[in-house]
């Protein structure tokens, strides 16, 4: 009896979920860092005004860092408490993959629900065209969660960890990053960039889907 | 034997590029002499390219029919790569300060050619921390394989972000071919012997890699 | 018929050599033993045989009926009982057993539960309100057992399981796997124990 890949997608979501609530001190640390990058970014800039574009791309770098801390833990967490064996054993690859991503998604739509407002308050920002940030957003967090999963996934067993993902996660997400910036900089009163970077970007996250969704059965299966 | 050959004919293809560079090529429109270094520079860049490409390639290999040799070549071409991508930056900032008065501008190539610098920076320090050979060729296969995917998104986004200094390509749109034929035989010659470079090392290096492996075992 | 041959197959970690040339057939229907002193590649071997791990040489080749299976198909199949498999450790037993029969499409209703804490010798009451986390090392090795008899695997790859239980709790195991054997399943054991040993109908000496 094949089990159904969605049933198994919702599994892996509900357990991440359900093991993450019992490890509130995890969530801390991440909303602590979140905090920690956006601090950075606004107390050096000491109130002064920013530029549309200049304050998009700072949004975004936030982003990037503050994701760090929870975009990777998919597997990092299982590989820290050695329970990738039981999990390979009995999960099939695209639950697996696709469970953790959509958590980690999750996760990182919590997050941005934190940092964003924060950031719009803390830089003084206003926005001008809100459906078009949600959107950019949304697409964006997609693009950081899929690779996020799989190269957390390709980081377990390495040496050197610290930093690693990061190194890993930058050249991917680019194709992403950039337009975002461009869409958000519209978003907050710039010059309002084309529509077809959403569907650029929406095209790239499916592409990213599609390609970790492959290569994952390689890294699962040893034959 | 049929290495030998290669090795002397691209003994000979470069000493002829070399010859055509510096005694033959007349000085270019607007960049005078500084053109002798675009025949450095854009072979390197090609390779830089090539290589990247080539190392997807085995990575395919190598989850296909789990051949540590494929293994062995993509890891070789993509170290020879960040090589080649470094001397491509280093020869276009200098380029570039030449011609355009700084050394680097965020040019869509110069900002492809930095990204290409950070895929091969990411895969061989993935590479680095890989202990185990198995895994350490799967994963980085994965990797060279996924960081491919963004090169077409790349070629389309980068030139629509960053404005650019360079000439128009050598052979545009409309076909016409833009160029002194004195000029595009020694960039072709140049192209060829780069490449006919780049594929003597990673013979050389990969069979070094063989031997000390056969030696292991 | 489930069948595992092991064609020539030679295995390296780095500079060391485990075993090379190795060539069986273990045949469902019946129980295997495993045997060998420490480091000569009991572990490594079941891990071949359930391909979690590649050989460096030869190939392993798993049928059933004749039919090759491999990756999703033969992980469907597999039961294991290792000392590397670890539980999540914030889990309770049974939400561990339902996440891990639940991804093999299964579900556990009261009555399977309760039968299989009994069946390995598990008290309801001492499980029901602990994380696994906080098990002792017997109450682990029991739990791995139930998740493998309810998970109704057909190729079942034991490591030492006899190890940390008391002497019932052996007895129990040789005869699961004499039952599991009987039903037709394939039982390969990685033992050291003399009675695990002779429990077997055939023995690989490595």
């Amino acid at each position: 009896m094949q089990p159904s890949t969605f049933k198994g997608v919702r599994l892996v979501c509900r357990k991440e979920f359900s093991l993450g609530l019992r490890e509130p001190a995890a969530w801390g640390a991440m909303f602590m860092f979140a905090l920690t990058t956006l601090a950075c970014i606004s107390m050096s800039l000491a109130g002064a005004g920013l530029e549309p574009k200049l304050a998009a791309a700072l949004l975004w770098v936030s982003l990037f860092f503050a994701s760090l801390a929870g975009a990777d833990r998919g597997f990092a967490d299982e590989d820290l408490a050695r329970t990738l064996p039981v999990l390979r054993l009995y999960g099939p690859a695209q639950a697996v993959l696709f469970g953790k991503a959509a958590y980690t998604l999750l996760v990182l739509v919590v997050l941005a629900v934190f940092i964003v407002p924060l950031y719009l308050i803390l830089v003084d920002v206003t926005v001008t065209a809100p459906l078009v940030l949600v959107l950019t957003l949304a697409l964006g967090l997609w693009g950081i969660a899929m690779t996020g999963t799989l190269l957390g996934a390709l980081a377990t067993g390495a040496t050197v960890n610290h930093g690693l993902v990061a190194i890993l996660m930058l050249p991917l997400v680019l194709p992403v990053f950039l337009p975002a910036i461009a869409l958000t900089a519209g978003a907050f009163g710039g010059a309002a960039a084309a529509t077809s970077y959403l569907v650029g970007m929406g095209l790239y996250d499916a592409v990213l889907s599609v390609g970790a969704s492959v290569l994952f059965d390689y890294l699962w299966y040893e034959d | 034997m049929r290495a030998k050959v290669l090795h002397i004919l691209t003994a000979v293809l470069t000493a002829a590029v070399l010859f055509l560079v510096f005694f033959v090529v007349p000085p270019a429109q607007g960049l005078g002499y500084y053109v002798r270094l675009a025949f450095f520079h854009i072979p390197v860049a090609w390779v830089s390219v090539l290589a990247f490409l080539l190392s997807a390639w085995w990575a395919l290999q190598v989850l296909r029919r789990h051949d540590m040799h494929a293994d062995r070549l993509s890891a070789v071409s993509a170290q020879l790569g960040f090589i080649f991508t470094l001397l491509s930056t280093v020869s276009g900032a200098v380029f570039s300060r030449l011609t355009w008065g700084s050394f680097w501008n965020w040019d869509p190539r110069q900002t492809t050619i930095f990204v290409l610098l950070l895929i091969y920076g990411a895969y061989l320090t993935l590479r680095a921390a890989m202990p185990e050979p198995e895994r350490r060729a799967r994963v980085t296969a994965v990797y060279a394989l996924f960081s491919c995917l963004t090169v077409p998104f790349l070629v389309f986004i980068i030139p629509r972000f960053y404005f650019s200094l360079h000439p128009q390509p050598v052979i545009n749109s409309s076909g016409h071919i833009d160029m002194d034929p004195v000029m595009l035989a020694t960039l072709i010659a140049a192209l060829a012997a780069m490449t006919l470079i780049y594929w003597g090392l990673l013979q050389h290096r990969v069979i070094a890699l063989e031997r000390k492996a056969g030696d292991n075992a | 018929m489930w069948q595992i041959e092991f064609q020539d197959v030679g295995m390296r970690f780095g500079a060391r050599q485990i075993f090379a040339g190795l060539t069986q057939t273990i045949k469902g229907g019946s129980i295997t033993a495993v045997t060998g002193a420490n480091g000569s590649g009991k572990s490594t071997c079941l891990r071949l045989a359930g391909h979690l791990l590649r050989p460096t040489a030869g190939q392993v080749v798993v049928t059933q009926d004749g039919q090759e299976l491999r990756r999703a198909a033969l992980r469907q199949a597999l039961g294991m009982v290792t000392p590397e498999l670890r539980f999540y450790p914030r889990f309770t037993a049974r939400e561990n057993m339902a996440f891990l029969l639940g991804l093999r499409g299964q579900s556990l209703d009261d009555a399977a539960y309760a039968a299989s804490l009994a069946r390995v010798g598990l008290q309801p009451e001492a499980v029901a309100h602990t994380y696994t986390g906080e098990f002792s090392t017997g109450m682990r090795q029991r739990l791995k057992l139930a998740v493998l008899f309810l998970s109704g695997a057909d190729i079942w790859l034991l490591d030492e399981p006899g190890a940390n239980l008391d002497a019932a709790g052996r007895t129990m195991v040789l005869e699961a796997a004499r039952q599991a054997a009987d039903a037709g399943k394939l039982v390969l054991i990685a033992t050291n124990d003399a009675r695990e040993e002779a429990a077997a109908d055939a023995t690989i000496h490595l």
